[in-house]
């Protein structure tokens, strides 16, 4: 009875946080929306019994990637969005893809027979399973998994250095030697904020992923929760 | 019962951070040749209660151009975020209570309660961040930025020097670990994981300190450059959340250093009389506590082009040459 009041409180609440992150026109409470929903998501991981994916959930997400976005957000002091006239063709195109993943969602929770209930004792959510799991039967997966990120961080260091002499926040973001201009870069920035609002956005997504996944890969082991992606 | 345990616990920990305050006040005034705050109580031992009441007593100021939801609830989170990991700390051993029969000094045992830890940690950065954004003021976004680099740059040192600890004990459950930090080497040496862990504990206490904002590392609050850093704008109650967070967190990185490093409660003489375990406990986190203020009287800060390289250019790697030490030691070991 009580895990039932909780997980309607954390799906709730998961609920109205994804729909703020839609909702909203300022940036940073989309931004702020969405560490609450993976905050909540984090919660209903405690209620399925897989404590280990929950902290790494929190530890990835909440704690590396979304501190990067908000970071980002307060740097360049992104503005609000305009209201733009929908599109129709837009909306179609959404509402189709929505009705595919709803369908898809409704047949599988349709074909599984039996009743989707966890019980505290299965052990897949555990710190041990994981790592057994991870070092004897997905041990390749695992590796490639390794190797992929390690390729997307140098990708990402790469990408920043060559905009490093044009372009101060992407200095900034390649890490060790940017730390002096950070101290300048709000001043600089609030001229040109268009222009180099302009180039981040894609950068910030992969510089951040990189940095996350740094992470990861020094031992706060996220490829279990990448693995549920 | 566990209510109980959590009260109990979260008003130990309160007026410890409160004492804190005061013996950083008397000390630094003791290492700088003045008093220090003397007059209420006896040789001010009051003074925490009258700061209290004067916290509660002074205007709220919302500053006009902020952003109100958000400047109310940065400091909100980073005062949740700093009490939240209390609760997996073990503070003692199984002590018979009367009336109660035994009961384990630890509110709640985690499978994974490092990095629950670590987790409520990282969530914590909002606190200041947002606090630094929702001002509207240049000072605070200065601190907030600083802060919150800072702080996802030390996480990571700090994270990694913990690996080592974690291999060696084979489990994230901290009551454990400090139950197998119990007897000796060579009936003299405390088993510790100090002791072969040393390069770790290093590791973590400089990025602890940079984690807490703390001498010298406190760039995000540099009085001389940013007035008060991220929480320029804050007055009464809200600023006393931030400032009673920068405590808490102190304290509880000061507990995880114990638990981890030093072995908890152990000391000698607990198998005989539990109830000793709390007192060494406590004379260890406060061991670290002084140390705390011990360095913001003798040291000064950074520059933050320094902090960031020694961050990333000499803390990284240690860290990471540490985790492989130590698997290369326990493989050759056995």
């Amino acid at each position: 009875m009580f895990s039932v009041l909780l997980f309607i409180l954390f799906a709730g609440l998961a609920l109205g946080c994804a729909i703020s992150l839609v909702v909203q026109r300022n940036p940073l409470y989309c931004a702020i929306s969405l560490v609450g929903v993976f905050v909540a998501l984090a919660g209903l991981y405690i209620l399925l019994a897989a404590p280990f994916i929950a902290a790494v959930q929190v530890i990835v997400y909440a704690g590396a990637i979304m501190v990067l976005v908000v970071f980002v957000i307060m740097l360049l002091n992104v503005e609000e969005e305009e209201h733009r006239p929908s599109n129709l063709r837009y909306i179609l195109i959404g509402v189709a893809l929505g009705a595919i993943l709803f369908g898809e969602a409704a047949f599988v929770l349709y074909s599984v027979h039996t009743p989707l209930t966890v019980q505290g004792n299965t052990g897949i959510g555990l710190t041990s399973s994981i790592g057994t799991g991870l070092f004897t039967e997905y041990l390749l997966p695992f590796e490639v998994t390794s190797v992929l990120i390690l390729m997307a961080i140098v990708g990402a260091m790469s990408l920043a250095r060559r905009a490093a002499s044009t372009n101060l926040s992407a200095r900034r973001e390649a890490g060790g030697d940017g730390g002096s201009t950070l101290a300048q870069t709000p001043l600089r920035l609030t001229g040109d904020a268009r222009t180099d609002a302009a180039i981040m956005p894609g950068e910030t997504a992969a510089t951040g992923r990189a940095m996350a996944e740094l992470q990861i890969e020094r031992g706060e082991a996220a490829a279990p929760s990448r693995e549920k992606e | 019962m566990k209510l109980l345990g959590i009260n109990i616990a979260f008003v130990a920990v309160l007026l410890i951070v409160a004492y804190t305050v005061l013996a950083e006040r008397r000390i630094l005034a003791f290492i700088q040749g003045r008093l220090g705050p003397n007059r209420v109580g006896y040789g001010g031992l009051l003074q925490p209660f009258a700061d209290l009441l004067k916290f509660i007593l002074k205007e709220e100021i919302i500053p006009d151009k902020s952003t109100k939801f958000v400047y109310v609830l940065a400091p909100m989170i980073a005062i949740t975020a700093a009490l939240m990991t209390i609760i997996v700390y073990p503070f003692g051993p199984t002590v018979n209570v009367p009336f109660l029969g035994p009961v384990d000094l630890v509110i709640t045992r985690l499978d994974i309660g490092l990095l629950y830890v670590l987790g409520i940690t990282s969530v914590g950065v909002y606190g200041i961040m947002l606090a630094g954004w929702s001002s509207n003021n240049k000072y605070s976004l200065m601190g907030g930025l600083r802060a919150s680099a800072q702080m996802i740059s030390y996480e990571l040192s700090l994270g990694l020097s913990l690996v080592g600890v974690v291999m060696m004990s084979g489990t994230l459950d901290l009551y454990d670990m400090v139950g197998q930090q119990g007897g000796y080497w060579f009936y003299v040496i405390p088993r510790w994981n100090i002791i072969p862990q040393f390069l770790g504990f290093v590791i973590y206490l400089i990025s602890a300190i940079a984690e807490t904002n703390r001498v010298p590392f406190d760039l995000p609050e540099a009085e001389t450059e940013l007035v008060a850093g991220f929480h320029t704008e804050y007055s009464a109650m809200k600023f006393a959340f931030f400032f009673m967070a920068e405590y808490v967190n102190m304290f509880t990185v000061s507990m995880l250093a114990t638990t981890l490093f030093l072995g908890g409660w152990q000391g000698p003489f607990v198998e005989t009389f539990p109830p000793l375990g709390v007192l060494y406990f406590l004379i260890k986190v406060v061991f670290f506590l002084f140390l705390y203020i011990w360095l913001r009287g003798t040291l000064p800060r950074f520059r933050f082009d320094q902090l960031m390289d020694f961050g990333w250019k000499f803390l990284l790697p240690v860290a990471i040459l540490n985790v492989i030490l130590t698997a290369t030691v326990m493989f050759f070991k056995g």
